[in-house]
């Protein structure tokens, strides 16, 4: 039943897009569908028994676990308040030309049917279904990224097309290894998660390790993790903000997600001890390139992207840790950033209003007097950066810390490279802001920039989100911590 | 049901065709003609299916074969012509990194590399698997050729069909591991489809009346360097 309420809740909203004549309408639906998917997540964390198992649920192909109700609702949380978001930032979009309106209805339309693909990813037991799903995300995100009619944009939607997709048919392949194992170990192939967990103690090492990088190289390539990260930038900095804050508060799960899954089939089997040293060493390599290229970054938008890339960095260094306690932290730390990450590009989403520069999307940011012109965001940006280095109140200091101790428990040397690298990367994200946010304009010579009206639809969502990780970074509850050890106990680390 | 060796040999001779085309994809500067080498290498995959066929009798195989014949051998090849006809791009000339003989001397390095560290990896295994190993190594080296394509090339065109030749590469490979759910098969190919062609599309800008090509090829610099034949 549940599956068939996402579905029909998506087709209401894209029949109700394809009716409606205004944009508030359209937005109205994805805002409704959103919440709706929330909705039924809350209630399945409360009132379902979990794993659920139902209609349609609990078969060969769909399932629902901890962790898949734990990133759908970080995933209905996010897409709610992008859609509240987008109600006034697409209105301005609209107003100076730069979306057309005949799009509109394909950008609402994607976006509901964004919302559907990724939710089923994540009910996905078969490991092929979820490959699938993951690829579709790719094209329907790729389809927001293009909306905007300007060049650069489909240029970045291609780069993204042709990065994901390219590194994906290696995870296929890898998949078909897996399969090819599961069937000479089980008798009967299979690539139902569940059942390859159950039995990847006695798969031979050689061939989990071929299945488990070629998986890899995959869905790095959709989380961003270097040498496949060159899309991220571009596709985020140059897509509009409410949907940037969707790719990096949520595209990035996905990616992270079945690295997370399939680590946790490859720890069932000897051959982890000699897949760790590797996706450590990416996730190293992951910070070391995020950090250095945020370093020289004037374009607000790319320098949260690479800090996105930062932060996919460490939740890789923590996979590769792979102690309870630090998967643990792993899964705090995913939806920490996940929640920071999102305000950020909301705020950073007001200062492009306000300060967009006409030449392109790459070009500087010149910002000046802002805390006379948009104290919000300002705020915004100051909190939410403090937040995602990992200042004390915040959730990510937590989830950094526990995940660095881990590490530092395994090789204290590769700690200190990391200690090093988030301080660059905490230095670049301090000086941006010191640098751009006190640049005053002399007196008089001000007064001709005018104030973007920012709407009241795009503030609250900041608002909103800040609130919740101050809430997530400060108080603990018992039954949060049971949770994330029940994901822990799930994925038998 | 055929002799088992008949059905070897017959596998291998198409497999040698399959390396014939994708060394020709790789170095041919001629559009046209790479949309119709791509049909072809298609075309040997669904013979490949079928002689897998009729040796294991699974009608998986042959499902796969009708649904690669419809897509890969005339739906995608059409519409990439038609695509090709309206942006009036015949040649792409332009090689990033590689040259063609470069390439087809890389290409023809990674089958060596590919071919032993498979067979360290799947080292001992059995007798029946011996087309696993070939399928392995052939769908991973189509794989990395269709990845050269992909990246050397400018235009979004010939990557697209770098990327399908990829594509056929797994298919390759996913062939000879024949209890692989169907319907898996079958999404994969309507996620190609869909690829296929949401980056045409999107290579000729959003919009697609024909007055409005023009313009916006203009735009986005896709015709600019057009070659008098």
């Amino acid at each position: 039943m549940i599956l068939i309420a996402f579905i029909a809740c998506t087709v209401a909203a894209l029949l109700l897009i394809a009716i409606s004549y205004t944009p508030a309408r359209m937005n109205l639906a994805c805002t409704g569908q959103a919440i709706l998917f929330t909705i039924i997540t809350v209630f399945l964390l409360l009132f379902q028994t979990v794993p659920v198992s139902s209609f349609l649920i609990g078969n060969q192909f769909f399932f629902i676990d901890h962790l898949g109700i734990f990133e759908i609702l970080i995933t209905g949380i996010i897409f709610t308040l992008a859609a509240v978001y987008a109600r006034g930032y697409v209105a301005g979009l609209l107003e100076s030309g730069e979306l057309e309106k005949g799009s509109l209805k394909l950008f609402y339309g994607a976006w509901a049917l964004l919302l559907l693909i990724i939710v089923l990813a994540f009910c996905s037991d078969n490991l092929a279904l979820f490959w699938i799903f993951a690829e579709l995300t790719t094209i329907t995100s790729a389809i927001l990224i293009a909306t905007l009619s300007a060049r650069e944009n489909i240029d970045a939607a291609i780069k993204y097309i042709f990065v994901a997709s390219v590194a994906m048919l290696f995870s296929f392949v890898g998949l078909i290894f897996l399969f090819q194992t599961s069937r000479t170990v089980m008798g009967d192939g299979t690539l139902n998660w569940t059942a390859l967990i159950a039995n990847a103690a006695s798969f031979p090492p050689g061939m989990m390790v071929a299945a488990s990088a070629l998986i890899f190289i995959g869905f790095a390539a959709k989380s961003g993790i270097f040498p496949f990260h060159t899309w991220l930038p571009e596709a985020h900095a140059k897509a509009p903000s409410a949907v940037s804050a969707i790719l990096s508060g949520v595209l990035l799960n996905v990616g992270i997600y079945g690295i997370l899954r399939m680590a946790a089939i490859a720890h069932q089997n000897p051959a982890f001890a000699s897949i760790t040293p590797i996706i450590g060493l990416f996730g190293v390599l992951t910070i070391a390139i995020a950090a250095f290229s945020m370093l020289p970054q004037k374009n607000l938008k790319k320098l949260i992207a690479f800090s996105s890339v930062e932060n996919m960095g460490i939740l890789l260094v923590g996979i590769a840790v792979a102690t309870p306690l630090v998967i643990f932290w792993v899964l705090f730390h995913i939806m920490a950033h996940s929640l920071s990450k999102a305000s950020l590009f909301f705020s950073a989403g007001i200062l492009h209003r306000q300060y967009r520069s006409h030449l392109s999307t790459d070009a500087v940011d010149e910002i000046r007097d802002v805390f006379r012109l948009q104290p919000l965001a300002a705020w915004g940006i100051i909190l939410g950066g403090l937040a995602i280095i990992g200042m004390p109140p915040f959730p990510i200091f937590f989830s950094k810390l526990f995940i660095l101790l881990g590490l530092g428990s395994v090789s204290p040397l590769v700690l200190a490279v990391v200690l090093v690298l988030l301080f660059v990367a905490a230095v670049a994200f301090g000086y941006f802001v010191i640098s751009a946010f006190t640049r005053v304009s002399p007196d008089g010579v001000s007064m001709d920039t005018d104030r973007y009206p920012t709407p009241l639809s795009m503030k609250v969502p900041i608002v909103i989100l800040l609130c919740l990780i101050l809430i997530l970074g400060i108080v603990f509850t018992s039954g949060e911590i049971s949770f994330f050890n029940q994901i822990v106990k799930e994925l038998r680390f | 049901m055929i002799d088992i060796t008949l059905a070897e040999s017959v596998v291998k001779i198409l497999f040698v065709i399959v390396i014939i085309t994708a060394a020709y994809i790789i170095s041919t500067r001629n559009l046209l003609s790479l949309v119709s080498v791509y049909a072809l290498q298609s075309l040997m995959l669904v013979l490949i299916a079928i002689v897998l066929y009729m040796l294991h009798n699974t009608w998986v195989l042959l499902a796969i074969a009708a649904i690669t014949f419809a897509s890969k051998v005339i739906i995608i090849p059409y519409f990439i012509a038609t695509i090709q006809e309206k942006v009036r791009i015949r040649r792409d000339i332009e090689f990033h990194f590689l040259s063609p003989t470069t390439s087809l001397l890389i290409s023809m390095g990674l089958m060596l590399v590919i071919y032993m560290v498979l067979s360290k990896i799947l080292g001992g295994v059995p007798d029946e698997n011996r087309f696993f190993f070939f399928g392995a190594v052939l769908g991973i080296s189509l794989m990395l050729m269709g990845m050269m394509v992909t990246f050397s090339r400018k235009r979004a065109i010939t990557k697209v069909l770098g990327y399908l030749s990829m594509e056929n590469g797994v298919l390759l490979f996913g062939l000879f591991i024949t209890e692989l759910p169907f319907i898996i098969e079958f999404l994969i190919i309507i996620d190609l489809v869909i690829v296929v062609l949401l980056t045409t599309i999107l290579t000729i800008g959003l919009d697609s009346t024909l007055e409005d090509y023009h313009k916006r090829l203009h735009r986005f610099h896709l015709w600019e360097e057009e070659e008098t034949p």
